[in-house]
């Protein structure tokens, strides 16, 4: 069996955990520089306030104190990532980052009752250890595990686990409800062609020849049907949504300790995620890299190390996402351990074509050179992978932020902890003495 | 000049004391013998496994307020508060009571459990009836002399 935990609302979520009065309000965070919403509550999906809502058109419910808007704050999303992947580590054999809140877990050998009454403990644990709510797919493969987590958090019966078996009636059930476009790796302009096949539902797809669709589709849209048949034949990586996220990660064919190694392990990382990510014509906004020691190995010193670095603007060039992953890496290395496995992770990603440059954002610290990233682009396609990189990266940018609506980062930095008062009114009391 | 009064002389200070710190160990091995400070790597005593049983589940708050000085908890004082803690009568918890984030003791109050200050002017706070709820359990305080 395959686990899939997603947490719900992450940003929100975590922003809750630290600032409990926001527990039941709208609230929704907002892109780097305060641009757009790309994370809300339930409460503000109420309200019919969509994804990517400028926030300047909120402004104003924001001020009467009808809803709150935080700051992306990273750097706290980042650390309790950390702890969500950390906690599933503790008590599952193989946990595997799909992205900063989504965590697939590999349960084999364990029956599925006991595969359910695991989800549902992580669930209450991770509730209560780390104040997150989240969600459990459960299922024989990689896409109806994302299927499932996806049942699990739309329909209030599930209580937030939810176990797909692959010939059971109410999976069946599912997969005719589920529109093909949701489907893992099943994007608009795929949906489309596929629509004009009449294959509009998932449950579609899996009564389609495989054979037929290797030839008329794709191989990775046969292999599509044959998860939602209960055949595990994809990988985690092989279906990055496109307009989700993007990792690039491998383990060391030696591991190593040595800074050097590493930043160049994750420097070919980071250029071949943005590579990936100009392909699919988006920008990201925020950089995540990760070190792994052995696990296996419990009498060497462990460390799991990552490190989340915001873009000053939503980015496609190579030379910003090394930089960010220098910075990252100087945060999180220490010496005296062996890495095993390193990865780049690029997240909160928005189209290209739509996102627009506004005035309130600052200029691109490097000129934007669409031209050279295409040739780049274009020398690796046609001489192979990685054939010219860069070596040298700009040195440390001093990124300056638009972040008035921040959040303290409660758990990185000593000066901006959660307070805890001794008695009713003395955090208020307090407050106004300074 | 009026000589150091006895009691606060200490012994010597510690930066002075030998202490076997990890940065050695590349020192151990060149002439093929292995360094006789090997077998002191791991003795140096380190705070984070002393205070800090359940990293993942670990969070730092800071106190506030007066009324919890009666037991040892002072304003500014750094909380270690672990969130995998079960509760226990005695334990001092960090709720959420009525929309705010306090720090009390989890105790008897006339045979009644009850979110205790150690103030005679803030009374115990009743659990019953009350929207009250856990966010962690506090291991341990710690109190800066000199910051």
């Amino acid at each position: 069996m395959i686990g899939l935990v997603d947490a719900n609302n992450f940003y929100v979520s975590c922003e809750r955990v630290f600032q409990p009065e926001l527990e039941g309000r709208p609230v929704g965070v907002m892109s780097n520089n305060d641009g757009c919403i790309i994370a809300r509550s339930e409460e503000l999906k109420a309200m019919g306030i969509a994804m990517a809502t400028p926030a300047f058109k909120l402004e104003g419910l924001h001020r009467a104190g009808r809803i709150h808007l935080k700051s992306s704050n990273y750097e706290l999303y980042g650390d309790m990532s950390g702890r969500l992947c950390q906690l599933l580590r503790d008590a599952c054999p193989q946990v595997a980052p799909y992205s900063i809140d989504e965590m697939f877990i590999y349960l084999d050998g364990l029956d599925p009752a006991r595969c359910q009454a695991l989800g549902a403990w992580l669930r209450r644990r991770i509730r209560r250890h780390l104040g997150l709510p989240v969600c459990v797919g459960l299922a024989p493969t990689h896409t109806l595990a994302k299927l499932a987590n996806h049942a699990a958090k739309k329909h209030p019966r599930y209580q937030g686990v939810c176990l797909l078996h692959a010939d059971a009636a109410d999976t069946a059930a599912l997969l005719k409800q589920t529109p093909i476009d949701a489907v893992w790796g099943i994007g608009r302009r795929l949906a489309e062609r596929l629509a004009v096949q009449r294959i509009h539902t998932a449950w579609d797809l899996r009564e389609c020849d495989h054979h037929d669709l290797r030839r008329r589709f794709s191989v990775v849209l046969a292999r599509t049907a044959l998860e939602l048949r209960g055949t595990p034949c994809l990988e985690m990586n092989a279906l990055d949504a496109p307009r989700q996220r993007i990792m690039t990660s491998r383990s060391f064919g030696k591991p190593t300790g040595v800074k050097a190694e590493l930043m160049e392990a994750l420097g070919r990382h980071a250029q071949r995620s943005a590579e990936k990510l100009r392909e699919q014509r988006s920008l990201a906004r925020a950089v995540m890299l990760f070190l792994n020691t052995n696990r296996h190995r419990p009498e060497q010193p462990q460390y799991f190390p990552h490190a989340m670095i915001p873009l000053a603007a939503p980015s496609d060039d190579t030379r910003v996402m090394l930089v960010a992953v220098r910075e990252g890496l100087e945060q999180i290395y220490r010496p005296g351990h062996r890495f095993m496995k390193a990865g780049v992770m690029l997240l909160d990603l928005v189209d290209a074509e739509q996102y627009q440059l506004s005035l309130l954002h600052q200029p691109p610290r490097h000129r934007h050179h669409p031209a050279l990233m295409a040739t780049l682009d274009d020398i690796n396609q046609r001489m192979g992978q990685g054939k010219i990189g860069f070596g040298l990266t700009p040195e440390k940018a001093a990124w300056q932020l638009r972040c008035h609506h921040r959040s303290n980062r409660f758990t990185t930095h000593w000066g901006e902890l959660m307070k805890a008062g001794t008695h009713p009114g003395a955090i208020k009391a307090c407050a106004k003495r300074t | 000049m009026s000589p150091q009064p006895l009691h606060v002389a200490t012994a010597r200070p510690l930066t002075f004391q030998p202490l076997a710190f990890p940065a050695l160990r590349a020192r151990a091995g060149f002439s093929g013998f292995p360094s006789p400070a090997q077998d002191y790597e791991q003795r140096t005593l380190d705070l984070n496994t002393r205070l800090i049983k359940n990293p993942t589940q670990t969070f730092y708050l800071s106190a506030t307020g007066d009324s919890m000085e009666g037991w040892g908890i002072f304003d500014g004082d750094l909380l270690v508060v672990d969130r995998s803690v079960r509760p226990r009568l005695g334990h001092i918890l960090v709720a959420l009571f009525d929309g705010e984030v306090l720090i009390k003791r989890y105790a008897l109050h006339q045979g009644v459990p009850h979110l205790c200050s150690a103030h005679p002017l803030y009374p115990p706070l009743p659990l019953e009836g009350t929207e009250c709820q856990l966010w962690g359990v506090v291991r341990a305080v710690i109190h800066e002399y000199v910051p």
